[in-house]
């Protein structure tokens, strides 16, 4: 059975050759699977937020643009090329329908971000599976880039 | 002084914080008795200052599933307050009031789901009044969002509303205590850290 490598809120994981990286109950927060097909080189992202206004900047991982460009960072420094990494996203649910406040839709932001940044980046997206209102938990085989979400409530999606 | 971030409370300020806790859970025990026309007693109410994975870890795990009901809260403070219902206390509710039970979430009907979301709005109003009338702060309460996921998911909801300025989620709340058997519904109260900075300085703890 293979290697299972947790990762957890604003945090990243690499594994190389097999493992499956795995970070569960995505719910406004999105999950990145990022590939390097030819080296066999995958990392899974799991951003919170959709712009970094932090002055200190502590955790990089917990917005979607300093998250993204610091993956691609240690991904290429291992040899990734960014014309080659391909990236799968999954989240940006709403969990709560809930009118006036403060809450706002954070995980459209989420998405809109994400889609900017790896455009600026220029990475392709190959699939996503966003919004709605459901939690999803992600899965990715770094062997085969294989990537699988788990609901509560809906069948499993391979993507 | 001003906090900045919700790891720098003072001890005084997070014992003011635990007796809101504890007026606020100890109102919510006492409708919560009345509607369902039994006793209700407390937990000693926590306030916990908690990493996100931390936090995650604390309430039960990410995946396991949940009902919460969500309130936002506006005016004189800004945050959000949940119940996170879990299977127990669901059945407590659903066989006092309408005489089921059920073994999954996935049994709930429209009845059932407005019920508990009654339910947790009555919690959440009543703690929000009490904090209210100790302070002196006007609170204004959204109409309840009730949500059957994944908890991880749900606690995200006010980790990302003050992720932008905090790495941490304050949570201020406790258990109820029915027939003497510990029934977990957590009353989780997290205001943002502008809003807790009015707070104390309204209760004249601010240092």
């Amino acid at each position: 059975m293979n290697e299972k490598i947790t990762v957890g809120i604003a945090d990243m994981k690499m594994a190389r050759d097999s493992g499956v990286l795995i970070t569960y109950a995505l719910g406004s927060c999105i999950g990145l699977c990022f590939e390097d097909p030819a080296l066999r080189l995958g990392a899974l992202l799991h951003v919170m937020l959709p712009m970094n206004m932090e002055a200190g900047r502590k955790n990089v991982f917990k917005y979607a643009d300093t998250g993204i460009r610091e993956t691609l960072r240690q991904m290429t420094a291992k040899g990734a090329l960014k014309t080659r990494i391909t990236v799968k996203i999954a989240g940006g649910a709403k969990m709560f329908e809930v009118n006036g406040g403060s809450l706002g839709n954070i995980g459209q932001r989420n998405i809109e971000s994400v889609h900017t940044i790896l455009r600026q980046e220029g990475i392709r997206l190959i699939a996503e599976d966003v919004g709605g209102k459901v939690a999803r938990t992600l899965l990715f085989d770094v062997a085969t880039g294989q990537g699988c979400i788990r609901s509560y409530g809906r069948q499993d999606v391979l993507f | 002084m001003k906090i900045k971030s919700f790891d720098e409370l003072s001890s005084l300020e997070l014992d003011t914080l635990r007796e809101i806790g504890s007026i606020g859970t100890g109102n919510a025990a006492t409708a919560l008795g009345q509607l369902l026309e039994r006793e209700v007693r407390i937990t000693l109410p926590e306030v916990r200052i908690m990493g996100y994975n931390e936090a995650i870890d604390w309430i039960g795990g990410p995946e396991a599933v949940t009902a919460g009901v969500l309130v936002g809260m506006s005016g004189q403070m800004s945050g959000v307050m949940l119940s996170v219902q879990q299977l127990e206390f669901v059945n407590l509710v659903l066989e006092t009031m309408l005489g089921v039970h059920i073994n999954d979430y996935a049994e709930l009907d429209e009845m059932h789901q407005s019920t508990l979301i009654e339910v947790g709005n009555i919690l959440i109003s009543t703690f929000i009044n009490a904090l209210s009338g100790l302070s002196g702060i006007a609170v204004s309460l959204t109409v309840p969002g009730f949500a059957v996921d994944m908890q991880g998911a749900i606690l995200a909801v006010p980790m990302a509303m003050y992720g932008g300025t905090s790495d941490y989620l304050m949570t201020i709340g406790g258990n109820f205590v029915c027939d003497k058997k510990q029934v977990p519904c957590h009353l989780l109260l997290s205001p943002d850290v502008r809003s807790l900075n009015f707070l104390l300085a309204k209760l004249g703890v601010a240092e």
